[in-house]
């Protein structure tokens, strides 16, 4: 029975350090894309990483844009194909964007006049992706 | 924030093979390393779910720089100051702490002090163990970029996630909130005291506009309280939010416009945020007693 744990255990821990690794991937893959395709000045990172494990569910988190910047969202579960939806959402709980209605575009520009108090939905696009490491950046230039 | 299937997945499964274990050979001890049973372990970590967001300390600088306030340099932390924390509780705070002083200095062409603050993030980072983040590379490609502040503004925010994504994956998720609370702390307060010396409209509004992101550095900080280690912090932040309470806060929703060519989308809310001047009063004094105890030897 012992043997039988330790086998258990063994591939929960050979799971979890895979799963670490392709994390690990992803983050430079969304690293590139917080500056894709940028023409002037590059967006300045807000200094955190954003990852969840997603299984059929959705992870969200709460945080602020604030006036007079332009900021950048990047979102990537993997290269090669856009596994990612995301949803920005109001403290009304208005949606003001989702990636969905534009192929799951891994990154996208908002231009904040007013600060703006936001919820963020993350989720695995379930028609490409059902399980798997999801890292988003956030970017922001004056 | 949820908690994904993931973490109930491996709990389950854990437990599950206890259970099997301890029923069929009891008078075999299995010993499980508690770090298996801890949901903020490092098997869960990365994976737990929960995502906090805290706003860049570098913004509030931006907004300080754009408003012509003099250069103040007796509000930093004295980077004399870097080597004498004890504790890692201590070291990562105030490793924020120099994060926003140098990023002010940046911003104000402080050249000689850049290196002098940039020198503690160095003895502080690598004390904390994120010599990886704050390298030599990045050292010497900051110093090669001194004088030119949008280049180093973006290798420090770079540095400093780097450190993020290192705390994290290393399971001391309780160290980047300290060090993400330190830098909020900072930038509020210098905000607030250069506010003080220049009574700015601008500043008072960005100032009340961190309702939210005060309440995720608060939820932030129970979930990673190692040992209780962050109760007197809560508390102190706890009573800075029945502070923040007292400012109002209306949203008005108007259709953002999106364009897809550019990949753009703007936001035309409107947001108006009222609150007087005693409300302004208390919360930059509780500020100051609060970043004053974090930097105390």
């Amino acid at each position: 029975m012992k043997g039988i744990f330790s086998l258990i255990l063994f591939s929960i821990l050979s799971f979890t350090v895979t799963a670490q690794q392709d994390c690990e991937r992803i983050v430079q893959d969304c690293e590139a894309l917080l500056n894709k395709n940028v023409k002037t000045g590059e967006f300045i990172s807000d200094g955190q990483v954003y990852t969840a494990f997603l299984d059929r569910e959705k992870a969200e988190f709460k945080t602020t844009l604030f006036g007079g910047s332009l900021y950048r969202i990047a979102a990537s579960a993997g290269s090669g194909d856009n596994y990612v939806i995301y949803t920005i959402k109001d403290i009304q709980g208005n949606i003001l964007y989702s990636n969905k209605h534009y192929k799951n575009a891994p990154y996208w520009d908002f231009k904040v006049t007013e600060t703006l108090p936001v919820t963020i939905e993350v989720e695995l696009d379930p028609d490409l992706k059902v399980t798997g490491c999801v890292v988003m950046l956030i970017g922001f230039k004056k | 924030m949820k908690r994904t299937t993931f973490t109930k997945f491996l709990s389950v499964a854990i437990l599950g093979t206890m259970i099997v274990s301890c029923g069929d050979d009891s008078n075999n001890e299995n010993v499980i390393d508690q770090e298996v049973f801890d949901p903020k372990s490092s098997l869960n970590t990365v994976f737990d779910g929960k995502i906090f967001s805290i706003p860049s300390p570098i913004q509030i600088a931006y907004l300080i720089k754009d408003l012509d306030i003099t250069y103040d340099g007796a509000i930093l932390n004295s980077d004399q100051n870097a080597t004498k924390y004890a504790t890692e509780y201590k070291q990562a705070l105030n490793l924020g702490i120099y994060g926003t002083d140098l990023g002010y200095l940046t911003l104000y062409e402080q050249k000689s002090l850049s290196m002098n603050y940039l020198n503690s993030i160095e003895k502080l980072s690598a004390q904390l163990g994120l010599d990886a983040a704050f390298d030599s590379s990045f050292i010497s490609r900051f110093e090669e970029n001194n004088g030119n502040e949008d280049s180093m503004i973006y290798l420090m925010s770079d540095a400093f996630r780097k450190a993020d994504n290192f705390l994290k994956n290393a399971n001391r998720k309780s160290t980047s909130a300290l060090v993400l609370t330190g830098g909020w702390i900072e930038s509020m307060y210098l905000a607030c005291e250069l506010n003080k010396k220049k009574d700015s409209e601008d500043i008072k509004k960005r100032i009340a506009e961190q309702k939210q992101s005060l309440a995720s550095i608060i939820d932030l900080l129970t979930e990673y309280n190692k040992g209780g280690s962050n109760d007197s912090l809560i508390e102190q932040l706890r009573g800075l939010q029945e502070s923040f309470d007292k400012i109002s806060m209306n949203y008005e929703y108007e259709a953002p416009e999106t364009h897809e060519d550019t990949k753009t989308t703007t936001f035309h809310h409107k947001l108006t945020v009222e609150f007087t001047k005693e409300v302004m009063t208390e919360i930059t004094d509780k500020l100051s007693t609060m970043r004053n105890s974090i930097i105390k030897l």
